[in-house]
């Protein structure tokens, strides 16, 4: 018999507001521990949570960029449970009157086919306190950290559509994109600012059973989750095989040994609406200036690109992959006539040297103008290619205009007909054994000409010129 | 000043107006907040409740903190009535929860004030039962509760579940009251009332007859709905308020336990009294066992508010007595027994209405059971007009 798998991901995703759900304490978990916190957050005797509009507004834009139906009326329920991270016993949590339902996103399988997959609905929540255990001492000691406790989150409950890992993982990126792209959350998995938790049952091929599930915790990458739905797929078919019941529990994923290992049974607790935090009711007039407050979303934008500016599909899809790269792409097509080139030029060069730095296009000093710049200095012969990926390294840590960055390091290019010749007819002299080589038939005895020369101008001379030279000279 | 009327006072008292006692569930900042329980025990208030600093800034002094029932829940060890009556203070604030304030004033012979929900802000109220709790205010004089509301009724925009309407309005003074009103009474209220019970509602009928309001007989729902469904449903809320007595950060921790889960048992364990034990049970079983009957108990509310609401279609009050001749309100052992005390002053604490209780005027004998009239949302300033014209002047049965 075979076996298909059915997956269904819950994604906390946390807002980066400036403050949290209910509290104007900073929303900064990664401060000095216990420093932004308040009576509310704390929830001491008496405090009053006070819903944040702010809050609100982000995840209701971020709800629009997933394709969902926002509700008029959502409210807060407490899902109780006791526990040292949580300091009133309950969570404050959407759970029977969500704030958005019915979403989509559409993935490419095998990098071709377009598939849709539902989102349930996504709900508010605010995060629980974090607890760091101290085992070296003498007495082990757990303590509490309440800078994460009322952060913003909202969960993303997917519908059980999900059929393979490789199908995960592809949700997970064009979620992250989308998210990313309305400002919400920059949707880090290894950071902490996206959590991802799969549900993962196993049935025979074809039938519309949904058998009794497992759900996988603690992968912290989005290769983790597809390693880890892969494996639990893998045990599961096994169990099934072996015609071992599956039981109903919740695991963890192991990433240095690869596998999950049971962690408890699945948490159950009540759900009763909150009497403290007022519903929330969102009007058509307010939900309208939110829809016209969306940016453009990538789907839209390849299709603009490729437009607009003549790129092909794959070269659009690269160029909307982030919006700030996406908006600077275009900043600096307005006055660069090849667009293809600029992108070539980011694809290659500029995203590597970003991932290489580990900084996002907002983080370094390049702007659209002086990329600009440098590219037309390029196209221009003033420097060629090879200065001019250098250059392009130091405009990313250097507050300097390519102009200047030139000058100082010496990179202009050598296009002095005259000084060339000169230089060309001294190296021709110089080795006469090269010139019977070349003359014999040898086309390598050009390169290394071409050396000599480079090495002479310290890679400056303009090698379409040279290359023109030796050749002409040695004819 | 008496401590065994007062849990904290201050040393020093300043001068000022009204004297006004509070209870360790409101916070004031610096002053002992234990709630009168020992899931609170040696915690003291970070900053004032918005009342409190609302009341400070009116220049009213905050005489001291009376003991109280645990966490508000019912009137066991209660000594706001006799602090007022003692002239200790002009006014105590008492948290209503299913009639505290209007029975501990009936019990002092004094008048008792639940204003409507959604009004007064809660912040800073150390509360037990969010969707029901509110600030009951007892004195010796109407005025008194007057003046106290004109100030405290203020919109906050740091509590999120005040009504968000446009507030009662107190500072007009206690208007003249005109008594060609009607007050309903339920139909078979009598056939509920013991002799002694019937007796006196007969003169508290005799008395609002006599004052000029013109008494009519009202459908009112099952009697005992609203008590079920403020059980249920005050219980859960109770059940999850609670939950932050974990003994973690704050309040009682019991000692010598190996992990946490023993240290949350062990600690709740030593806690909290029997009774609150008792309805923290019940709420947990809703939360956990029977979400069913919660669910229910919730859609029970707001039919019960739309039919009462529909009898303020009829007439323009409510009343009734306001307490049992038994079981005492402070003598419960049982959390059945309990609402039996409370069974005239749940309606208004589950549906969010005013109400005041009236001493000296529902009486058989020297039993004074008290009477309460109930008025729809935000009808405030005028039952405490209506409240001003019917209360008895000198003792003993209303004057014209």
């Amino acid at each position: 018999m075979t076996y298909e798998a059915v997956i269904g991901l819950e994604v906390h995703v946390e807002l980066n507001t400036p403050t949290k759900l209910f509290c104007d304490c900073p929303n900064r978990p990664g401060d000095l521990p216990n420093l932004n916190t308040c009576p509310v957050c704390l929830w001491l005797p008496g405090a009053l949570p006070q819903l944040s509009q702010e809050v609100l507004e982000k995840a209701v834009t971020a709800c629009l960029g997933l394709n969902c139906t926002i509700q008029t009326e959502s409210a807060f329920d407490q899902k109780v449970y006791y526990y040292p991270d949580l300091p009133k016993g309950y969570q404050l949590s959407q759970h029977h009157k969500p704030l958005a339902k019915n979403g989509w996103l559409d993935i490419l399988v095998d990098g071709r086919k377009s598939r849709r997959l539902g989102i349930h609905h996504v709900h508010l929540e605010e995060d629980v306190a974090k607890l760091l255990h101290e085992t070296e001492g003498r007495t082990p000691v757990s303590l509490v950290d309440f800078n994460r406790a009322g952060a913003p989150l909202i969960e993303i409950v997917t519908q059980p559509d999900i059929k393979s890992s490789e199908e995960a993982m592809e949700f997970l990126k064009v979620l992250r994109t989308q998210i990313r792209y309305t400002g919400a959350s920059e949707c880090s998995l290894e950071k902490g600012s996206m959590r991802v938790d799969a549900n993962i049952s196993i049935r025979p091929h074809g039938s519309g059973t949904l058998n009794t599930k497992v759900e996988v915790k603690n992968m912290n990458s989005i290769q983790n989750v597809g390693d880890a739905i892969a494996y639990e797929i893998k045990r599961q078919t096994g169990c099934l095989e072996k015609k071992e019941p599956v039981v109903l529990h919740t695991r963890l994923w192991d990433p240095e040994k690869k596998m999950t290992v049971p962690m408890r049974s699945k948490f159950s607790g009540p759900c009763v609406p909150d009497p403290t935090v007022p519903a929330i009711f969102i009007s058509d007039t307010w939900l309208a200036e939110k829809k016209a407050k969306l940016p453009e979303m990538p789907a839209r934008k390849v299709d603009r690109f490729i437009k607009s500016y003549g790129l092909t599909r794959d070269e659009a899809l690269v160029m909307s992959q982030d919006r700030d790269l996406s908006e600077f792409f275009e900043k600096t097509v307005i006055n660069y006539h090849q667009p293809r080139k600029a992108a070539n030029w980011i694809t290659s060069h500029l995203i590597p040297a970003l991932k290489e730095l580990e900084k996002s296009i907002s983080e370094v000093f390049l702007t659209p103008d002086r990329f600009q710049s440098l590219l037309c200095m390029q196209d221009q012969d003033k420097i060629n290619a090879k200065a001019a990926r250098e250059v392009l390294l130091r405009l990313l840590d250097e507050n300097k205009s390519p102009e200047e960055i030139v000058e100082e390091q010496g990179f202009r290019q050598l296009s002095d007909i005259d000084a060339l010749e000169a230089l060309v007819e001294g190296i021709l002299q110089d080795n006469s054994s090269g010139i019977q080589d070349y003359k014999a038939g040898n086309t390598k005895a050009l390169g290394f000409f071409m050396g000599k020369a480079m090495k002479a101008t310290q890679g400056k001379a303009n090698p379409k010129l040279l290359k023109e030279l030796f050749t002409r000279k040695l004819a | 000043m008496n401590s065994t009327i007062f849990s904290y006072y201050p040393s020093e008292q300043k001068p000022g107006g009204l004297k006004v006692a509070i209870q360790p569930n409101m916070s004031c900042e610096g002053w002992p907040s234990n709630a009168g329980s020992r899931a609170l025990e040696n915690y003291t208030a970070l900053e004032d409740a918005t009342v409190i600093r609302l009341l400070k800034k009116a220049e009213a002094r905050i005489v001291g903190s009376v003991h109280m029932g645990e966490l508000g829940f019912g009137l066991a060890g209660d000594t706001g009535g006799q602090a007022v009556r003692e002239n200790l203070a002009d006014v105590a604030l008492i948290t209503d929860n299913m009639g505290e304030a209007r029975v501990a004033a009936a019990f002092s012979g004094l008048v008792g004030f639940k204003p409507s929900c959604g009004i007064v802000s809660r912040l800073g109220l150390i509360g037990l039962i969010p969707s029901m709790e509110c600030w009951g205010v007892i004195g010796r004089k109407i005025p008194h509760i007057n003046s106290v509301m004109a100030v405290i009724c203020a919109n906050d925009e740091q509590d999120f579940s005040m009504t968000g309407e446009t507030l009662p309005d107190f500072n007009k003074g206690l208007l003249q009251f005109k008594p060609s009103e009607t007050i309903g009474v339920a139909d078979k209220y009598e056939e509920r009332l013991t002799t002694t019970e019937r007796s006196a509602w007969k003169t508290a009928i005799l008395a609002m007859e006599n004052a000029g309001f013109q008494i009519e007989t009202i459908k009112m729902p099952e009697p005992k709905l609203f008590a079920q469904v403020h059980n249920v449903i005050a219980a859960v809320e109770a059940s999850s308020s609670a939950g932050k007595y974990d003994g973690v950060r704050y309040g009682h921790r019991a000692g010598g336990t190996a992990n946490w889960n023993e240290m949350y048992l062990k600690s709740r364990g030593e806690a909290f009294g029997t009774l609150m034990k008792a309805y923290l049970f019940q709420g947990a079983y809703f939360q956990f066992e029977n979400f069913a009957a919660f669910e229910n108990a919730c859609g029970a509310r707001g039919h019960l508010l739309d039919e009462t609401i529909h009898v303020f279609s009829q007439v323009d009050w409510i009343a009734s007595l306001t307490t049992r001749e038994k079981p005492h309100a402070t003598k419960t052992e049982s959390v059945a027994k309990h609402y039996e005390a409370f069974d005239f002053t749940i309606p208004a604490s589950l549906l969010g209405l005013p109400a005041i209780q009236l001493p000296g005027i529902a009486c058989d004998g020297n039993m004074d059971f008290g009477l309460q009239i109930t008025g729809s949302p935000l009808s405030d300033p005028e039952l405490l007009a209506l409240g001003a014209y019917l209360e008895p002047k000198k003792g003993g049965g209303a004057e014209k």
